[in-house]
């Protein structure tokens, strides 16, 4: 029996590798996430210029020949800073997103699954952590913390997981009346191996959905948390800063506004074809088609 | 049914009271207190100022007077606002905040889930990825960026609406509520689609549609039932999000909701509004995941054993 | 599904098309109606002027009340109202108001010297809590009676001599007296009003909302309604009436910048009050509307404090050093480029006459020299230090600017730290900072406003530096009537700031403000002062 379901398993993930790369725009946002990953990484040997250095008498100047895509009011260039914001801007996303992730799934499908008492304790301390106010709770964090990046990602964490909670927890409570939870039950397979093999591979699809969602309001709640003093100071740079800092602008210097948005707008819809993708590779039913 | 009901209100008491509970004490050991400001206030003063507010007592006193006060219904006066109760300023906001909130839902529950339904039912055509592709970049736009935008171009270069205001002319509730539900209807639409998507691969669709029902039927009849459950469960949070998180929209739009004075209190340290705040919000979340659970439970006729009688 | 969407579009063409009439905006139906329409910042915390604190209420203040003088808005030169007229005694410390027997309340009661001294009373209460009371300590017996050393008011110098006659004696002659009468925390309230709805001594009182409010402005309260719009209408009780154009001013609380601006170029208000124009609509505003730009200096300071109880700014080379290597013209003219200018002394240019002296300049190579003296020659071994600034765009930009001066020119690292403003208060109350950023605007027009800050048991200082001859100066500031006198201890005090450095000067601010052309007798001035009273509405051709 559990050589049987191994293999499989392996025949449904190789499956599922083979579907995903047929589908074009999922590996076209594959392949624009990795030119990102590759490019963030190499900024600092790469960057043409330094993303702290001014030129005040230069000041906001539209895109050139020396500054591609121009330069923001303190005359710095504005690639140089949009690269710089993506090393912060991408692990912001995919670490904070990740601990959301962790966290969520395993409290919404614990919850959900046990039912009963524990499944009410759980969700009315999700109600709790929810109706506390955020802003005061980031501010106490950056005092008695300090500053540190690992804070940041803990801090945005620990606030995107409880809607992440709230809809696994759902997801899990409609799977579980299905016929085949009931069965497996019924034969006594222990509960973790419920929810690994039947749960969370059948809440995968609203999993991802979310997750490629949550990467870019984590991405943008950053600079909420740069304001409120937690998180990168200037000059460093991240993509929700820079298009925070656009905004104020966006009628005079349009351009400091149009690139980190755009960056983000690509890297969002890459998520999102790639995360498409993947939903529909794994999804067991589909494979009977 | 409504032993459930109860159950869950009776179990939103300690909840509430945990809320108030560790709100207080978060708001006591931040930094900075209610009478900081740049220029700093003579020591005397801050004195009768601390007394003014009960300030002076130790702080489990304070506490136990205050949820004393709050049994009553008195949420004591406001330390930003002093001639102001926090009961007034929240009775008066929190009309044109659950209002705008509600428009914004409305308008991304249709924009939404109507995308996502579409897209859903011709997945990988053109349909669907400029369905899709309208609903990522509501995502990818922030309410910071498109309320101004939408002003701009609105209220300004064309002047077809008001660019602030609440409540002044018939146009001015039009662009908040679409700065607001934008983000949400991008979630509905991506959730949705995705529900629908799982659902129409079931069985039970399959054989719908092999009894040669019309696909309209089989869609609004069986598909939406299940599909829509991760939009329902996304319903609770969003629409606590769309209240709490208003306040940006109601910035730029200077509408008078309460909002605004969620964030503000909280810059303030104005604690009795930070808390009166809390609360009121800490009580919408609490009844929209009711609702949210009662909805899921209403849609999935099996749980209803499992849920009601635990 | 298609025709379901195509619909929908059309009713929402619909829609907006019957919005968009040729209506007037309300700024030019207000021009019809004499109405001023007013971008007012933050929601005002109460409209009781014994306790506001806040700029938006002063704005506010304006309208509802007015003090037994008032300035011109022109020149900021004393002008008589409440009190027609009055008289100093020749020591200076006695002062005689004739209250005019026109001045009324807005219900239409007699304003009488006895409510001066009842209001003066309230202000200096303890349970009260005003936070001015100490510009009272000017007046005999204020001081004793607000700290609770003498509970008798009798003893405090402000007496009705009868109903029209207000006799205010001082513990010293001060040549600003008149100034602080008009400050709002020195005007009178309705004593039968309040104690209506509170005892004297009660902050916390309805008094002020529509329904109950008196005052004795040329404006009085008709409405307001929280985080949407003060109403105030003309007082037809106020003693100029005659000579007040405007019928109503309405003030709209809109606390983010970008919001302010939109609402004035739609034609929503005629004047965006507080505090500052973003920086990059400067430039725009410049091109394509300059009659709408109003750039006025203010008397105020911009500068950051230095930390001096560690290293290394225990150092006055270090602080020098620091002083010399900024160029203040770069950043006024490339950062905020709002008509600032560049700083080179803490107190600003006194528009009374006095005028700081420069002891230093823009100097990198004397800069230089000073870091090598104390040890840090080209930067090397400088520790690491922070600059701290509360949350906020334009100090976001001027730091960043210092920022890389003083890496170029001296070769030092200041990380930058922000943050939210309460924190930043409590940081720099418990000398946590570095440099911290700061600024202060003055009360009222003398250089002693700015000296006092730095007096060794100010609250307002925030360095750690106390220097005796400083305090010493300061108290004879307080006897001292002569100007030229004055100026004399002005200048010492300013040479001991140059030479000791504890805070660096960066930029007197300027007020940026928009104003619509149609608005009239709108006049700048440095106090960032103005009232309504010549105000009037005329659109322009």
């Amino acid at each position: 029996m559990s050589t049987d379901i191994k293999i499989q398993g392996n025949s449904l993930f190789s499956d599922a590798l083979r579907r995903l790369k047929k589908n074009k725009l999922a590996m076209a946002g594959a392949a624009f996430l990795l030119v990102l990953t590759i490019i963030s990484i190499l900024t600092p040997w790469i960057a043409p210029y330094s993303y702290e250095t001014q030129d005040l008498y230069l000041g906001a100047t539209p895109p050139s020949a020396e500054h591609w895509l121009g330069t923001d009011v303190l005359g710095r260039d504005q690639l140089t800073r949009i690269m710089y914001g993506s090393r912060i801007s991408l692990m912001v996303g995919v670490i904070a997103t990740s601990v959301a992730l962790l966290i969520g799934v395993l409290w919404g499908t614990i919850a959900g699954f046990a039912g009963g008492r524990v499944d009410s304790i759980m969700m009315r301390i999700v109600d709790v952590l929810y109706a506390l106010p955020f802003s005061i709770f980031i501010i106490l964090l950056t005092v008695v913390f300090g500053r540190s990046m690992l804070l940041l990602f803990l801090a945005i964490g620990a606030v995107e997981w409880l809607t992440m909670a709230r809809i696994i927890r759902g997801q899990v409570l409609s799977i579980k009346s299905q016929e085949y939870v009931t069965a497996a039950r019924a034969i006594g397979l222990p509960p973790w191996r419920i929810i690994s093999r039947y749960l969370i591979p059948n809440a995968l699809g609203p999993i991802i959905v979310y997750t490629t969602l949550t990467i870019p309001s984590v991405i943008l709640l950053e600079s909420f948390l740069s304001f409120l003093g937690l998180g990168i100071q200037p000059p460093q740079s991240s993509w929700g800063s820079l298009i925070s800092y656009g905004v104020e602008t966006m009628e005079e210097y349009p351009w400091l506004l149009i690139f980190p948005g755009l960056i983000l707008s690509l890297t969002l819809f890459s998520l999102n074809f790639l995360g498409d993708g993947l939903r529909d590779a794994l999804d067991p039913k589909a494979s009977k088609d | 049914m409504l032993s459930y009901i109860v159950k869950r209100v009776l179990a939103a008491i300690p909840v509430l009271f945990l809320v108030v509970l560790i709100t207080f004490i978060l708001v006591r050991i931040a930094p900075g207190g209610p009478f900081d400001e740049e220029r700093s206030v003579p020591p005397q003063v801050l004195e009768n100022l601390n007394k003014r507010y009960n300030l002076d007592l130790p702080v489990h006193e304070q506490f136990f007077s205050y949820v004393g006060n709050l049994l009553q219904g008195d949420f004591g006066p406001s330390f930003k606002y002093p001639n102001r109760s926090v009961t007034e300023i929240i009775s008066t906001g929190a009309p044109v905040t659950i209002e705008l909130g509600l428009y914004a839902l409305i308008f991304a529950m249709i924009l939404g889930c109507s995308a996502g339904v579409f897209a859903a039912l011709r997945p990988n055509s053109w349909r669907d990825y400029s369905a899709m592709s309208t609903a990522m970049i509501g995502i990818c736009v922030p309410s910071f960026v498109l309320g101004p935008l939408l002003v701009l171009i609105f209220g300004i270069y064309l002047g077809w609406l008001p660019v602030s205001g609440w409540g002044y002319s018939p146009g001015d509730k039009i662009l908040p509520a679409l700065t607001l539900g934008a983000a949400y209807a991008a979630y509905l639409a991506r959730l949705s689609r995705g529900g629908m998507l799982e659902v129409l691969n079931q069985d039970y669709i399959r054989t719908a549609r092999a009894k040669g029902l019309p696909e309209w039927q089989v869609v609004i009849k069986h598909g939406l039932r299940g599909g829509l459950t991760p939009v329902i469960a996304f319903l609770g949070p969003a629409a606590a999000g769309l209240l709490s998180g208003s306040f940006v929209v109601e910035t730029i739009y200077q509408i008078p909701g309460i909002g605004r004075f969620f964030l503000q209190a909280a810059f303030n340290r104005d604690y009795t509004m930070i808390l009166g705040t809390t609360i009121f919000f800490a009580f919408l979340i609490i009844l929209f995941n009711l609702i949210t659970d009662i909805l899921l439970v209403w849609l999935n006729p099996k749980l209803r054993s499992e849920v009601f009688n635990q | 599904m298609q025709k379901l969407i195509c619909a929908g579009l059309a009713l929402l063409m619909l829609m907006l098309s019957a919005c968009s009439s040729d209506k007037l905006t309300p700024a030019e139906q207000g021009i019809n109606t004499q109405t001023l329409l007013i971008a007012n910042g933050d929601e005002p915390r109460e409209l009781d002027p014994q306790l506001s604190t806040g700029s938006p209420e002063h704005s506010i203040h304006l309208a509802l009340y007015e003090g037994l003088v008032s300035k011109n808005s022109k020149d900021l030169s004393i002008e008589p109202a409440v009190a027609e007229s009055w008289e100093i005694s020749d020591d200076g410390r006695i002062y005689t108001f004739r209250i005019r027997d026109n001045a009324r309340w807005s219900n239409g009661d007699a304003i009488k010297a006895s409510d001066y001294v009842w209001s003066w009373k309230r202000s200096l209460l303890p349970k009260f809590g005003s936070e001015w009371a100490y510009l009272k300590y000017y007046v005999k017996g204020a001081e004793a009676f607000h700290k609770q050393k003498n509970n008798n008011f009798d003893e405090v110098g402000i007496k009705a001599v009868d109903d029209k006659t207000l006799v205010i004696t001082l513990n010293e002659p001060c040549n600003f007296f008149l100034q602080l009468l008009d400050h709002y925390s020195f005007f009178a309230v309705h004593p039968a009003t309040i104690l209506k709805h509170g005892d004297i001594d009660q902050a916390i009182s309805k008094w002020t909302l529509p329904e109950n409010w008196v005052g004795n402005g040329p404006f009085s309260l008709k409405k307001w309604a929280i985080n949407d719009v003060i109403v105030t209408e003309k007082n037809p009780h106020y003693w100029n009436a005659d000579n007040v154009k405007l019928n109503a001013v309405h003030f709209y609380p809109i606390t983010d910048k970008q919001a302010e601006e939109r609402a004035f170029r739609s034609g929503k208000v005629h004047v965006t009050y507080t505090p500052q124009l973003a920086i990059e609509k400067i430039a725009w505003y410049r091109e394509n509307q300059p009659e709408a730009l109003r750039i006025d200096p203010v008397y105020a300071s911009y500068y950051y404090e230095f930390n001096l109880t560690k290293a290394p700014f225990n150092d006055v080379r270090v602080r020098k050093a620091f002083a010399m290597a900024i160029d203040r013209k770069l950043i006024v003219e490339r950062v905020t480029k709002g008509g600032e200018t560049a700083a080179w002394s803490f107190i600003p240019t006194d528009p009374g006459g006095y005028q700081p002296k420069q002891y230093y300049n823009y100097d990198i190579k004397q800069a230089r020299a000073l870091m090598a003296e104390a040890g840090y020659p080209d930067g090397k071994g400088f520790p690491p230090v922070e600059l701290l600034y509360n949350t906020n765009d334009n100090h976001r930009k001027v730091a960043l600017a210092i920022q890389q001066m003083l890496n170029t020119n001296l070769g030092v690292q200041v990380q930058l730290l922000n943050q939210e403003w309460k924190v930043y208060l409590n940081s720099r109350k418990n000398l946590e900072h570095d440099i911290g950023r700061a600024g202060w605007i003055a009360d009222y027009l003398d250089a002693s406003n700015f000296i006092e800050i730095l007096a060794s048991d100010s609250g307002q200082n925030h360095t750690g530096w106390k220097s005796d001859i400083y305090d010493s100066i300061i108290a004879e500031l307080k006897k001292t009537t002569d100007s030229q006198q004055r100026f004399k201890l002005f200048e010492q005090a300013n040479k001991i700031l140059a030479d000791e450095m504890p805070v660096l000067p960066v930029y007197n601010y300027s007020d940026v403000n928009l104003v619509s052309p149609a608005v009239h007798g709108w006049h700048g001035n440095v106090m960032h002062y103005h009232p309504y009273n010549n105000v009037y509405l005329e659109a322009t051709p």
